[in-house]
């Protein structure tokens, strides 16, 4: 306090900008940017927030009521023939055990606005998806990792063996995972072909790729799991689940 | 700054605080809204597909 005090008289006369001023002025100007620092860590506080949470939130509400239609959609059309595919609203669910996540709605496209809804996308770009039902080909899938549903978060659960199920309309097909490459660089679009070489098939057959980014938390790589249709079944009336999903 | 703005809301400490918490919840509503999902398609977190390097035209 003395101090300023004797600043404050040995400077009485001269005129500003006195020592004390620019003191001040330095002061609040310090204090602004602090401030504003402070502010920008809580910002991009709530962003890991709003990725991390609110878009699962949304992006579980979105999918669960279009999800919703879909098994309408099928209860109303009643059986029909095989291939009854409405790829409108949606054209199955993915059931896979062992990554714990329940159903998955599988629609058309892997644009950043289907995924958002909290669904998986078949591949219509780079390599055209096969569909389940036929004969040959590759069934070629994409989804969020984290956020917007996160419906592929655990996809490294899944081992060699592990079951993947699609349901449509009027079948199950069940496949088993035989490959997985836990690292790939995101041009590499061979792994959507129609036979995924680097999978170590040599022979065409009816596959499925599900494709997510790794590591978990950001997308600097592609996470890649193959597995191959061993059977299919009819769906029953009161749509029973094959074996592997009891 | 957050002083300034405190010193020139209207009312008594109580109306102040009411009005700050009607700023920030404003500012979080504006963000969640609007901002975050204009900024998260811009940065590399979220990005699962394999492709050509065509994702800005996609």
């Amino acid at each position: 306090m003395t101090a300023t005090e004797t600043d404050e008289e040995s400077h009485r006369g001269t005129p500003p900008p006195t020592p004390r001023r620019v003191r001040r002025t330095i002061a609040s100007i310090v204090s602004v940017i602090g401030e504003l620092l402070i502010t920008a860590g809580l910002v991009l506080g709530l962003f890991v927030a709003y990725s991390l949470w609110w878009t699962n939130v949304l992006a579980d509400r979105e999918a669960h009521k279009q999800s919703d239609q879909v098994r309408q959609h099928w209860a109303a059309s009643g059986p029909k023939g095989p291939g009854a595919l409405d790829t409108k609203d949606g054209i199955g669910f993915l059931h896979v055990p062992a990554m714990d996540n329940g159903e998955v709605l599988v629609k058309k496209g892997t644009s950043s606005e289907v995924l958002n809804e909290g669904v998986a996308g078949y591949y219509t770009k780079p390599v055209k998806s096969a569909l389940p039902q036929d004969k040959k080909g590759n069934f070629t899938l994409a989804a969020h990792r984290d956020g917007h549903g996160a419906k592929f978060h655990n996809i490294d659960k899944l081992k060699d063996g592990d079951p993947i199920v699609f349901e449509t309309k009027d079948t199950w097909y069940v496949y088993k995972v035989f490959a997985t490459l836990p690292e790939t660089s995101k041009y590499n679009v061979d792994v959507l072909n129609k036979l995924p070489k680097e999978s170590g098939k040599h022979k065409a057959g009816r596959y499925i790729t599900l494709t997510t980014c790794t590591p978990v938390y950001t997308s600097t790589y592609r996470y890649i799991v193959w597995g191959e249709l061993e059977r299919t079944e009819k769906v029953d009336a009161d749509r029973t689940p094959p074996e592997e999903l009891r | 700054m957050y002083g300034w703005i405190w010193r020139h809301l209207p009312g008594n400490t109580w109306v102040k605080a009411l009005i700050s918490l009607v700023l920030v919840l404003a500012v979080v509503f504006v963000l969640f809204q609007y901002v975050f999902p204009w900024a998260e398609p811009l940065l590399p977190f979220n990005d699962v597909t394999v492709d050509q390097g065509m994702a800005a035209v996609r």
